[in-house]
C-alpha cells in the first residue's frame, strides 16, 4: 500500500555467476542471520531442508571434460509475483519498497504460494523448529522464529534494511549505496553479489543490472524479478 | 367448519372441485390431500406461484449484496494488501456467482416453506387423514352450507364424508 | 426380479422400503464397528498430525500438495454423483431415475462433507481455517477473494448447502409418512423433520416447484464447483497445470466417478436390502450406458490434454508429460487408462457382457482410475517444476494413508447410518411402472 512514506527505494540484487565459486558461504550466513532451522541428512533427503538461498549446480559438457556452473537462487522478489494473488489470506504481499514479504502471522499454510513459485524458493515449516544446543542461544533477536505450519522465504534481510533506514533517518542523511547488505552479500568472499537500490541510477546494482551481461531467471514468465544474474554470453 | 371426503380417483376429485366452484366456493377454501402429487388441469384447480420470480429476485439481491460488500470493504476496511485489490470484477466474479446461486438456493427453500404453508401451522386448518392411495378433498365452508357441500361430495362419488375439527 | 408386467402395490412399496429401517443384523453391526474403527484411527492420525506438525505427512518441497489435495479433488468429484445426475434426470423427466435419485443425492452430501474437510486437514495451521471467512477482527485479517482457494470456500459451501436442501426436500413427504407409523425417538425425529407435512395440494405444488428450481440451480452450481476446483490448478503457472481444458475435463471426470460411485452404492444396497424389485437391471443398464459415455468423454479429454502437450514439445511440459507416460509415473498412468477406459469399454461396450456384476466391476476400476487421475494431475507437475535443481519425489506416509482410508470408511459409515434412518428409495416418487425391455 503506497501511503505517506512513499517508497524511495526499490531494492534489487545482482549476482555475478562468473565470479561465484559455489562456496555456500551465503547459505551459511543466511542460516545464521535469519534463524533458519537446521536439518539433518534424513530430513534433507526428505525435502525438508530450509535454505532461503541455495546454490544450484548446472553441468556443462560430458565427463571428464565437465564444467560446473553455480547459481545462487533466492527469492527473486518479483514485481509480478505469482505467489501473491493466490494466497487466500493476504499472507504474502508487496511492501512499499517492492519487497515481496511474508506475514507469518497471517499464514494458515495452504502452500499454494509455494506451488505457484516457478523458482521454488518458498519453504514451509513442517514442524516447530529446533536447534541443537548451544545454537538455540545464538538466535538473531531481530528476526522472528516461525512456528510449525507457516510459509517462509528470503526477505532480502529486511531487518537490516529497516535498521539502516532508521539509522540514516536519525542522522538525517540519505542512505549511501552499499550501506545495506544482506547477510549473503556481506559474506560472499568472491564479491559476486551486489545489493542496492534500483531506483538510484548511480548505484552499483543499477549499473550492473543495466549492463549487457544481465539476465533474469525465467524472465519469459513475466514475473519481473529484481534479482539479476550476470554472466558472459556463451 | 371443515368438511372432508375421500375419493378413489382423481377424476372424482376434479368433478367435485368443479361443482363446488360452481356453487361459489373459492379455491382458497379447498385443499386436496394425497400420498403423492396430483396435477389438476388449470381450469379445475389453479394454484398461482411466484416462486420462480422470488428466486430470481433473491439471487439478484444476494449478488448485489455481495458485490456491494466486497466493493465497500475495499474502502472501509484498512487491510494491508500491498496494492492488491480486494474488489476485482473478474477475479472475484467466481465468488459473486457462487453467492448469487446461494441466494437462489436459500430463497427457494424459504419460499417453499412459505408457499407450502409449512410455517403457518395455526391458520391452515386440520389435515384430512387419508387411507393410503386415496385422495381426500377438504372444503372450508359456513355451517349453513354444509348440506350443499355434502350433497355435492356424494354426487361426485365421494366416500366417508366427514366433519373435521371444530366449527369455525 | 420384476418382470415386465409386475406392478408393485403402494403398501408393498412402503413395506419393502421401511423394512431395512428397523432392526439391525449382526452383519450390519459388525460393518458399523469396523468402519467406525477405521474412522477413529484416521481421526487419531489427524490428531497426531495436528500435534506434531504437518511434516508427519509425506509432502515436501517441491511437492507441497499431496494425498490430501488428491482426496479433495476425488471426493468433490464423487459428490457429482448425486446432485448432478439426479438433477439432469429430473430436468429431462427421465422416469427411470426415480428409485435412484435419493441414493445419489445422499452420496453427494456425504462426499461433500468429506471432501470439504480435506483442505482443512491439509492446512499447515488447520486450527486457523476460519481465517478464510470474512469477519471483521482486530488483527486486520481478511480473505483474498481473488485466490482460487477462496473460490473453493464459497463454491463448496454453496454446493453443500444446495445439495443438502436438494436431498432434504423430497425427503419431507417420506418422513411425514414415517412419523405416523414410528414410535419413540424415531417418531420425534421424523415429525421434527417433516415440518408438519400433511400432503395437501398446496404443499405438493410448492414441493414440486421447489424441486424443479433446485434441479436447475444445483446443476449450475455443480458445474461451477468442479470448474473452480480445477482452477486451483489451472490458475497457477505450473507446467501442465496452466491449461484451459481443465474446467470441462474436471467436470467430466467428476460426473464419471460420480456415476461409478452411484453404481457401486446401488449394487450394494440392492443386495443388502433386497431391493431387487426397485433397483432393476434396467436402472443398472441405463447407468452403465451413461458410465460408458462418460468413459469415452474422459478419454477424449485426456487425449486432448496430453496430445497437445506432446505435440507442442515444450521442455517444461515434456518433463511432466514424460514422467507421466514413460517415466516414474508411467505404471500409474497406464493403470489409469486401463481402469478408466479399457475395463468399462470392454465390459460395458459389449452388450453381451453388460450386467449388474460387470457394471459394478467397471465402477470399481473407474473409482480407482479416477483417483489415480487426480494423483497424476497433481503430483508429477509439482515433482518436475521449472527449475530442474528443485525437482523432488513424493511418497505418502502412514498418516496420509490412514486419513485417506478413514474417509472411505467415513463414506460407508455415513451411508450405513443414513440408510438405517431414511428410506433409500424415495417412496412418494416411486410409481409402479411398466418395465421397458432393455
Amino acid at each position: 500500500m503506497n501511503n505517506s512514506n512513499q517508497a524511495q527505494h526499490r531494492w534489487g540484487m545482482a549476482i555475478d555467476l562468473d565470479r561465484c565459486t559455489g562456496c555456500q558461504a551465503c547459505v551459511a550466513a543466511c542460516h545464521a542471520e535469519n534463524n533458519l532451522p537446521l536439518s539433518d541428512p534424513e530430513s534433507a533427503a526428505k525435502g525438508r531442508a530450509v535454505h532461503w538461498i541455495r546454490v544450484d549446480r548446472y553441468y556443462e559438457g560430458e565427463f571428464p571434460d565437465i564444467r560446473v556452473k553455480y547459481m545462487p537462487v533466492l527469492c527473486q522478489q518479483c514485481d509480478e509475483a505469482p505467489c501473491e494473488p493466490v494466497c487466500p489470506v493476504y499472507a504474502t504481499y508487496k511492501n512499499p519498497e517492492g519487497l515481496n514479504v511474508q506475514v507469518y502471522n497471517r499464514c494458515v499454510g495452504t502452500r499454494y504460494c509455494a506451488n505457484n513459485c516457478p523458482y521454488s524458493v518458498r519453504f514451509f515449516n513442517w514442524f516447530d523448529p529446533v536447534w541443537p544446543s548451544p545454537l538455540d542461544l545464538q538466535h538473531n533477536p531481530d528476526v522472528s522464529i516461525r512456528m510449525s505450519g507457516v510459509m517462509e522465504k528470503c526477505t532480502f534481510c529486511i531487518q537490516r534494511i529497516k535498521r539502516a533506514e532508521t539509522d540514516a533517518k536519525n542522522e538525517q542523511r540519505p542512505l549511501t549505496d552499499g550501506e545495506v547488505q544482506p547477510a549473503c552479500v556481506q559474506s560472499c568472499p568472491a564479491e559476486a553479489m551486489v545489493f542496492g537500490d534500483l531506483n538510484d541510477p548511480e548505484s552499483k546494482v543499477s549499473r550492473l543490472a543495466g549492463a549487457g551481461r544481465a539476465t533474469r531467471l525465467l524472465e519469459d514468465l513475466g514475473t519481473e524479478p529484481k534479482v539479476f544474474y550476470l554472466q558472459r554470453a556463451t | 367448519m371443515f368438511l372432508a371426503a375421500d375419493f378413489v380417483d382423481q377424476e372424482g376429485v376434479a368433478r367435485a372441485i368443479l361443482n363446488l366452484r360452481a356453487e361459489g366456493v373459492s379455491t382458497t377454501d379447498l385443499a386436496v390431500f394425497s400420498d403423492e402429487p396430483i396435477e389438476f388441469p388449470r381450469r379445475v384447480l389453479h394454484r398461482p406461484s411466484r416462486m420462480s420470480l422470488a428466486v430470481v429476485i433473491g439471487a439478484v439481491t444476494s449478488c448485489l449484496l455481495v458485490i456491494g460488500f466486497v466493493y465497500f470493504t475495499q474502502y472501509n476496511y484498512p487491510v494491508v494488501t500491498g496494492g492488491m485489490p480486494i474488489f476485482s470484477f473478474w477475479a472475484t466474479g467466481v465468488v459473486f456467482y457462487e453467492l448469487t446461486m446461494l441466494g437462489a438456493i436459500v430463497t427457494t427453500f424459504f419460499w417453499f416453506l412459505g408457499e407450502s404453508g409449512l410455517l403457518r401451522r395455526g391458520s391452515r386448518g386440520p389435515a384430512a387423514v387419508i387411507e393410503s392411495g386415496a385422495i381426500a378433498l377438504r372444503v372450508k365452508c359456513e355451517p349453513n352450507r354444509a348440506d350443499i357441500v355434502r350433497d355435492l361430495f356424494e354426487r361426485a362419488g365421494a366416500k366417508n364424508v366427514r366433519t373435521l375439527g371444530a366449527a369455525v | 426380479m420384476a418382470t415386465a408386467s409386475t406392478v408393485i402395490r403402494y403398501e408393498q412399496v412402503r413395506r419393502d422400503l421401511w423394512r431395512p429401517l428397523s432392526g439391525a443384523s449382526s452383519r450390519y453391526l459388525v460393518t458399523l464397528l469396523v468402519l467406525s474403527a477405521v474412522v477413529v484411527w484416521g481421526l487419531c492420525a489427524w490428531g497426531y498430525q495436528l500435534h506434531k506438525g504437518i511434516g508427519v505427512a509425506g509432502i515436501r518441497r517441491p511437492v507441497f500438495w499431496g494425498f490430501y489435495l488428491v482426496n479433495f479433488v476425488f471426493w468433490i468429484g464423487i459428490s457429482h454423483a448425486g446432485t448432478l445426475i439426479s438433477a439432469i434426470l429430473r430436468l429431462t423427466d427421465a422416469d427411470w431415475r426415480k428409485p435412484v435419485t435419493r441414493a445419489a443425492e445422499a452420496i453427494t452430501v456425504f462426499a461433500l462433507m468429506i471432501g470439504g474437510l480435506f483442505p482443512i486437514i491439509h492446512l499447515g495451521r488447520a486450527w486457523l481455517f476460519f481465517w478464510l471467512f470474512p469477519y471483521p477482527n482486530s488483527r486486520l485479517l481478511w480473505p483474498n477473494y481473488r485466490s482460487p482457494l477462496f473460490w473453493d470456500v464459497t463454491a463448496i459451501s454453496t454446493y453443500l448447502m444446495g445439495s443438502t436442501i436438494y436431498l432434504f426436500l423430497p425427503l419431507i413427504p417420506d418422513v411425514a409418512q414415517l412419523a405416523e407409523h414410528a414410535t419413540g425417538w424415531r417418531r420425534r425425529l421424523y415429525s421434527a423433520l417433516s415440518l408438519g407435512w400433511t400432503g395437501s395440494d398446496q404443499q405438493w405444488h410448492a414441493l414440486e416447484r421447489a424441486m424443479k428450481l433446485m434441479a436447475g440451480i444445483i446443476l449450475a452450481v455443480a458445474v461451477s464447483v468442479h470448474t473452480v476446483v480445477s482452477w486451483d490448478f489451472s490458475m497457477s503457472v505450473a507446467p501442465m497445470w496452466h491449461s484451459s481444458i481443465f474446467g470441462p475435463y474436471f467436470v467430466v471426470g467428476a460426473i464419471f466417478s460420480g456415476i461409478a460411485a452411484l453404481l457401486i452404492v446401488m449394487a450394494i444396497i440392492r443386495r443388502v436390502m433386497h431391493l431387487e424389485q426397485y433397483l432393476t437391471p434396467h436402472h443398472f443398464n441405463n447407468l452403465a450406458k451413461l458410465l460408458l459415455l462418460m468413459s469415452l468423454l474422459w478419454l477424449y479429454f485426456t487425449i486432448a490434454e496430453n496430445l497437445t502437450a506432446w505435440y507442442g514439445n515444450e521442455p517444461k511440459e515434456m518433463n511432466v508429460f514424460g514422467s507421466r507416460v514413460r517415466g516414474h509415473f508411467a505404471p500409474y498412468f497406464w493403470l489409469m487408462v486401463f481402469c478408466n477406459f479399457v475395463v468399462p469399454f470392454v465390459l460395458l461396450g459389449i452388450r453381451r457382457l453388460r450386467s449388474i456384476r460387470t457394471a459394478t466391476i467397471a465402477s470399481v476400476t473407474v473409482i480407482i482410475g479416477m483417483w489415480l487421475e487426480r494423483f497424476l494431475i497433481i503430483i508429477p507437475t509439482l515433482s518436475f517444476g521449472r527449475l530442474p535443481a528443485a525437482w523432488g519425489r513424493y511418497a505418502p506416509t502412514w498418516v496420509e494413508i490412514s486419513i485417506t482410508a478413514a474417509t472411505f470408511a467415513a463414506m460407508g459409515l455415513l451411508y450405513l447410518l443414513f440408510s438405517k434412518l431414511f428410506p433409500i428409495v424415495s417412496i412418494w416418487e416411486f410409481e409402479p411402472h411398466e418395465e421397458p425391455e432393455d
